[in-house]
């Protein structure tokens, strides 16, 4: 990839994320602010007693374990951000080759020389590398405050802290599960991200309706006229939660490099294509 | 030198409607071009088409390439405005420039901050909060600074008061023009182009029916203010429009040599506007 080249797809990868800042700064600082609320009112309700043996306990209850360990357990917190994080995609996606029809500045960016396999390219790294990054940030901000909070409790409840500092590298090693999660998740749903973007691309109005009602029209007529219902089982299996959170660093080749993974990213590459091309003209 | 714009029976269908209906165009480097048409015309269509955002039938070459098979190499050879209100809202001015330099090859930023500088457009606004001027000087101070062969401008001071419409055009042609670029500007505010162009196309109903470079009209177009004992000789020289002005007859011809009409009372050439009325209602004399 020459500079110039290089300059483009850097310009288009912020260009997304000024744009969709709200879904990908804006929704996760929102839920740690929400969190931090809960977390504050829990926290007045406590006695201070039971407060001093919660942050002992917390202190102490990993020792022995490595960081990497801990992570599957200090994951937990991250999950509802990991939830938020699955649906600001789904608008995000749905809405990334549409809104600038919609608002007309289609014809700005398209007078660029910037090519339409830049520009969609740039819509599925901004998913699956970009946004999990700002979530992730987020998340180191509430791990530090939190454990910084903790100590700071400790100290004036006069216990025991020093564990507290470990629990940050464990906390570490949980964000970068929960990046790889993000990462691999969206390989695994890259049929659906080529297909929201394939209709998002295409829809001259509401590419929600038109993603869904064409996916639930083909497996109907599947249904009809074949008796089957291999699409909607195969849509299934991709459904399961279990693919969607890696517990350990060791799972991450594993599911990256499985027969099924490559199938979903060959069929999500042909819808990809099919997005490139629904792109080409303005009509 | 090669046309830098060469269409040769360029069709558009949408459904039963002919947006494009055998259209021919050659476009020469250096050249201002007005291309002229009322609403529907087939004017946007056409200079979609131009740039690659529309596929249509037909040959096409524009600065070398069909812009239908790489739009974005095009790009780099071709600038286009729409109308006012498609720079992207959420974009703040600087980050318009910021990008604009990133993807454009042949961006000058230092030249656009020096057009910016001498308009009131603060660089941290998002452009949303500028009216509908500022974005026009905004969008025309990116394009400006981006050293390519075509200007392609569809109606660019749609919606702008007229202090900013001069503007627009002032600056086009003194800080923009050197005669070698080329522009093609469509409008239906045909007076306030008219001193600019050297080359008039008038297109309706999808199909070109006048093109002709202005120095050429003088030859082709006479409007004669007919005296009343002359006219049953003009009516015989069949007028492509005729129309009452200040209780006399005024007479369009085309193709008619003048020194045949003069007699006839007082000629001139018609102006962009009466012509181009002219044309949409030739016939309707007959």
């Amino acid at each position: 990839m020459n500079k110039l080249a290089l300059n483009q797809f850097i310009a288009l990868l912020y260009r997304e994320v000024l744009e969709n800042r709200n879904l990908f700064i804006g929704a996760p600082a929102v839920l740690a602010l929400l969190l931090f609320v809960f977390a504050a009112w829990f926290v007045s309700l406590t006695p201070g007693w039971e407060l001093a043996t919660g942050i002992e306990y917390l202190s102490v209850i990993f020792e022995g374990l490595s960081p990497t360990e801990m992570a599957p357990i200090l994951m937990i917190p991250a999950i509802p951000f990991m939830m938020m994080l699955f649906f600001c995609g789904l608008i995000y996606l749905l809405n990334a080759l549409y809104q600038d029809r919609k608002d007309m500045s289609v014809f700005f960016w398209q007078s660029m020389p910037v090519s339409n396999v830049k520009t969609v390219l740039s819509k599925v790294v901004t998913i699956a590398i970009v946004a999990p990054v700002f979530y992730v940030a987020v998340l180191f901000v509430v791990y530090v405050i939190a454990l910084l909070s903790l100590t700071l409790f400790g100290i004036i409840l006069d216990v025991q802290v020093a564990g507290l500092g470990y629990l940050f590298l464990g906390a570490v090693a949980s964000l970068a599960l929960v990046y790889l999660s993000a990462f691999v998740t969206s390989l695994w749903l890259l049929p659906s991200v080529g297909w929201l973007l394939l209709f998002s691309a295409f829809a001259k109005r509401t590419p929600i309706l038109w993603a869904a009602g064409v996916f639930i029209l083909i497996g109907f007529l599947e249904d009809f006229i074949f008796g089957s219902q291999y699409l909607a089982n195969w849509v299934e299996s991709r459904g399961n939660p279990s693919h969607y959170i890696i517990y350990h660093f060791s799972d991450v080749a594993d599911r990256l490099f499985s027969y099924d993974m490559l199938f979903g990213v060959l069929v999500g590459s042909i819808l990809l294509v099919g997005a490139i091309c629904m792109r080409r003209f303005i009509d | 030198m090669n046309n830098i714009v060469e269409a040769r029976n360029l069709e558009k269908h949408y459904g039963d409607f002919k947006a494009l209906d055998g259209v021919d165009l050659s476009i020469s480097p250096g050249s201002i071009t007005g291309l002229i048409g009322p609403n529907g015309a087939g004017k946007t269509t056409a200079l979609k088409a131009l740039i690659g955002l529309c596929d249509v039938e037909g040959d096409l070459t524009v600065a070398g390439k069909d812009p239908r098979d790489a739009r974005h190499k095009l790009m780099e050879e071709v600038c286009f405005i729409a109308d006012v209100g498609i720079l992207p809202k959420w974009l703040r001015v600087n980050q318009l420039i910021d990008y604009v330099e990133a993807v454009h090859p042949r961006f000058n930023r230092a030249r656009a901050e020096k057009f910016l500088s001498t308009t009131e457009i603060p660089p941290r606004k998002r452009i949303k909060e500028l009216s509908k001027g500022m974005v026009t000087q905004l969008h025309l101070a990116t394009v400006m600074a981006i050293d390519v062969q075509l200007l392609v401008l569809d109606e660019p001071t749609l919606g702008l008061d007229i202090i900013y419409r001069k503007e627009f055009y002032d600056r086009l042609l003194n800080d923009y023009y050197d005669g070698n670029r080329t522009i093609i500007i469509s409008t239906h505010q045909v007076e306030e182009i008219e001193t600019l162009l050297s080359h008039l196309v008038f297109i309706n109903k999808g199909k070109i029916i006048l093109d002709a470079q202005m120095a050429e009209l003088d030859a082709l177009y006479t409007e004669v203010i007919i005296e009343p004992e002359h006219l049953a000789q003009a009516d015989a020289l069949k007028p492509i429009y005729t129309r009452d002005l200040l209780g006399k007859k005024a007479y369009t011809f085309e193709s008619v040599p003048r020194s045949q009409l003069e007699p006839f009372g007082e000629t001139g050439t018609p102006s962009v506007a009466d012509l181009f009325v002219a044309k949409m209602k030739e016939g309707e004399h007959e």
